[in-house]
């Protein structure tokens, strides 16, 4: 016989769909690209990334096995459009 | 928050098992009374006995013939994604041990030969969003069974004779709550204890008891705001901020038996870092003291209830936890004593009756989130920040002064052999709010950068020391922290398995190095010793690739650059 106990999550804060790139990648993104994405760490450097947009929407999207989840359950496509700005505005503060 | 039983889970899970051979030698009865006499011949719970020692009372290998150690045999978990990260079991000379992804072994422990495995089949939808995922950290065995976490929220029992399931249990809603069981469960008295992934995370962190027997759960407790009577712990938490707070039991406690009591730690409260400022008792993501995060409890392992805690750091704001599983008994001076290191660096001595504190040392250097926590465990100095970036680095490193994995304790010499980590952070504390929908994701509430300590680099050190005054016999240091358990046998020895690859024995009184082997990658899990067939071995898990590891390409360089964070291995050595 299986059993099954489920604890249920809460839900979202109000406004929480409304939050900018900068909030969501400190939520979420910030243990592994260091510096908020300004330096190499765990994670690439994401300041002054060559790769595309929609490279970026879609490992967010689907991560790398063994490096990087997958936040395509959390996020939705605005949610990770903001992502990709604030990485994008990252090219004013490196360095 | 709600929380529904059902009493059955419609679909059955599939799995892929096999048995091959016949045990190698008569298996006995595994229950408490073995497990709290283990550590000589067996190694039948996480930590070696109840008592936590991770030592072993086998002295055929020894300080005179070390220098004779080589491998016996090998064994490839294979799909080793994140490295591995478990402690093996030996139990009537059959090795188990586990690798990622739940997958179980039983192996022949003189020859490696294998006995039957187990490769659960998991949501793999799931495992590919999960960040602390998809490696375990280990198993229990008992009453003739094996037990065994899956990162999608289920406990697994196996015969141990055969490897069949027995039963398979969901205990969480890891599709909503993302995180499930990394780390290893711990039988007792008919009691099957495991705590879910998750500190940063918005959940409750709950910490299970399930039947091992039948696999139902026995009880449940909740580490953040405690249980629904538990009014008092929820005032602990501002704005009901208990909902999201974290606090998983992620490591392996242990259980004592004449009190009947499961100690077990506790992770920090989410988010991860706070912008309270000094006021975090009304400020912040989550005003209080948010009991019972970060905290050592004392479970009536029957029932669940809370018998006493410790909060090791109130209102946790540097992912400093209490989840380190290591929980060694001491007796001395009429004393019964506990002893537990915190993640921050400091080791707690409390009272085994009720965790009063009795002593509080460092284990480590560079410590400045406080000025000092007294003997008495008070907290001196508090740093809590507000958002924005912080000046000062912040010491120690978010992996933590200690690792999760354990240290050993030669009660022959009364010595405490651990290992620390002297690393430090940029920290820039940014404003967050935590995600549970449509799926909960960890709430960090920060960017981060590993860096050196000031005035040092970084660096590692395998301390002997008192485990009650934290008073220092010798160091040996590494440019690299080591990251994985340690093991100090009869033998008068200690192995210490580094992050290059290399397992290092030494002589357990002086500290010089004896012996050595490079195993090819690096380490971050388990090392025991065992017997089998009368002869006595070594096992230790290599493979690299965790949170803590994946900061060394970049911190390190090339040797680690081009270290593989998808394999691994189980070696065993014996005397030639």
């Amino acid at each position: 016989m299986l059993h099954v106990s489920i604890t249920t999550a809460q839900q979202a804060p109000a406004g929480q769909d409304k939050l900018d790139g900068e909030t969501l990648f400190a939520t979420t993104c910030g243990w592994c690209h260091a510096d908020g994405g300004r330096e190499a760490g765990k994670g690439p450097k994401l300041a002054n990334s060559q790769r595309t947009d929609d490279f970026i929407a879609q490992r967010i999207k689907h991560g790398k096995e063994g490096a990087m989840p997958a936040f395509g359950g959390t996020y939705n496509d605005e949610q990770i459009a903001e992502i990709i700005r604030y990485i994008r505005g990252l090219k004013d503060d490196a360095g | 928050m709600r929380n529904t039983t059902f009493a059955t889970l419609a679909t059955a899970a599939l799995a892929f098992g096999a048995t091959l051979a016949a045990a190698p030698a008569l298996a006995q009865t595994i229950d408490t009374a073995r497990i709290e006499a283990g550590g000589g011949n067996d190694w039948p719970t996480y930590h070696g006995n109840y008592k936590s020692y991770h030592y072993s009372t086998l002295d055929q290998i020894n300080t005179g013939n070390v220098k004779d150690l080589q491998v016996a045999w090998m064994h490839f978990p294979g799909r080793s994604t994140r490295g591995v990260q478990s402690q093996p079991l030996a139990a009537d000379g059959v090795l188990y041990y586990s690798g990622s992804y739940s997958r179980v072994f039983a192996l022949n422990g003189a020859t490696g030969e294998l006995i039957w495995s187990y490769f659960p089949e998991l949501d793999d939808a799931l495992v590919a969003r999960q960040t602390h995922s998809p490696y375990n950290r280990g198993i229990a065995i008992g009453d003739g069974k094996l037990y065994v976490g899956t990162v999608d929220g289920r406990l697994i029992a196996l015969d141990l004779k055969t490897g069949k399931p027995a039963w398979d249990t969901k205990l969480m809603n890891s599709q909503k709550a993302t995180v499930g069981f990394t780390g290893a469960p711990l039988f007792a008295k008919g009691t099957v204890v495991i705590g879910s992934q998750g500190g940063e995370w918005p959940g409750r962190g709950p910490i299970f008891g399930v039947d091992a027997a039948t696999g139902k759960q026995k009880w449940q407790f909740l580490t953040a705001g405690g249980n629904d009577y538990d009014v008092a712990a929820k005032k602990t938490w501002g704005n009901d901020s208990w909902r999201t707070g974290g606090g998983g039991g992620w490591m392996t406690g242990t259980f004592d038996p004449p009190t009947n009591t499961i100690w077990w730690g506790t992770a920090n409260p989410g988010p991860l870092y706070d912008w309270s400022g000094a006021d975090y008792k009304t400020q912040g993501a989550r005003p209080g003291d948010n009991l019972y995060t970060t905290s050592v409890l004392g479970l009536d392992v029957d029932t669940g209830a809370l018998k006493f805690y410790h909060q090791e750091l109130p209102h946790d704001a540097w992912d400093f936890d209490s989840a380190v599983g290591e929980f060694i008994s001491i007796d001395r001076d009429g004393k019964q004593l506990m002893v537990h290191p915190n993640k921050s660096g400091f080791v707690f001595v409390y009272d085994r009756k009720n965790a009063e504190v009795e002593n509080v040392w460092r284990m480590v250097e560079n410590i400045n989130f406080v000025r000092d926590i007294t003997s008495k465990g008070e907290l001196i100095g508090r740093r809590d920040f507000t958002a924005g970036k912080q000046d000062e680095v912040l010491c120690p490193h978010i992996s933590g002064g200690v690792s999760w994995n354990s240290g050993s304790y030669d009660p022959k010499n009364g010595q405490y052999y651990k290992i620390g980590q002297e690393w430090c952070m940029k920290l820039s504390v940014v404003k967050t709010a935590a995600i549970t929908e449509p799926q909960a994701q960890l709430n960090i509430g920060a960017n981060f950068t590993i860096a050196k300590p000031p005035g040092s680099e970084i660096y590692g050190h395998l301390d002997a020391r008192d485990p009650i005054t934290g008073a220092k016999k010798w160091e040996v240091r590494y440019p690299e922290p080591p990251l994985s358990s340690v093991l100090s046998t009869g033998g008068n020895l200690v192995f210490v398995p580094d992050a290059r690859g290399v397992i290092h024995a030494y002589n357990a009184l002086d500290g010089k190095e004896l012996w050595s082997h490079n195993d090819g990658t690096g380490h971050q899990g388990g090392i025991i010793s065992y017997s089998a067939g009368g002869k006595q071995y070594v096992a230790v898990v290599a493979g690299f690739g965790g949170m803590a590891t994946d900061d060394y390409s970049v911190q390190f360089g090339e040797l680690y650059k081009s270290m593989p964070k998808d394999t691994g291995a189980l070696i065993v050595f014996g005397l030639k």
